[in-house]
């Protein structure tokens, strides 16, 4: 199964009567949950304190939404 | 106005974290309802969020109203600091 990836990019069409610049691509988040259905039971959790932090209970539904800037510099996954 | 003591912070967030994962245990019941690991889970930290709760509306006064907890004498759930303030 390929690698999980936490953006996709699309291009959108451009017209040539678009008054503004345009934006050549577009980004949308893709968190693990769209990859998972129904989830399975028993599955690894964080510790109270750092699901908190981390937004979620199950360390494998965890998204760190990095940023464009963080994206470029090579994240760390 | 008297200023809250540290501990205040630390218990509140405690609290805080635990009260989450019974949020997302509950979530996550409603469509696993016989997962008997969650449910068990679930009671291990809505007792552990009763004690905590207990002991910090001790210390601080009460946490919620309308019969959640607690009144205290004279009745001070009205009093600074409300939770934007805190």
């Amino acid at each position: 199964m390929s690698k999980h990836t936490w953006y996709k990019t699309y291009r959108p069409y451009i017209s040539p009567m678009d008054p503004c610049p345009p934006i050549t691509v577009k980004r949308y988040s893709t968190p693990p949950e769209l990859y998972v259905g129904y989830q399975p039971p028993g599955l690894a959790q964080f510790p109270a304190y750092e699901a908190l932090k981390a937004g979620t209970l199950w360390k494998c539904f965890y998204d760190p939404y990095y940023s464009v800037k963080e994206m470029k510099k090579g994240v760390r996954e | 106005m008297k200023q809250l003591p540290p501990e205040y912070y630390t218990e509140l967030e405690e609290i805080q974290a635990v009260d989450f994962v019974i949020v997302e245990l509950v979530l996550y019941l409603h469509t696993h309802p016989d997962d008997l690991e969650a449910v068990k889970q679930y009671n291990e930290y809505v007792k552990l969020s009763k004690g905590l709760k207990k002991e910090f509306e001790k210390k601080y006064g009460a946490l919620t109203s309308f019969g959640y907890s607690y009144a205290r004498y004279p009745f001070d759930y009205k009093e600074a600091p409300w939770p934007w303030q805190v």
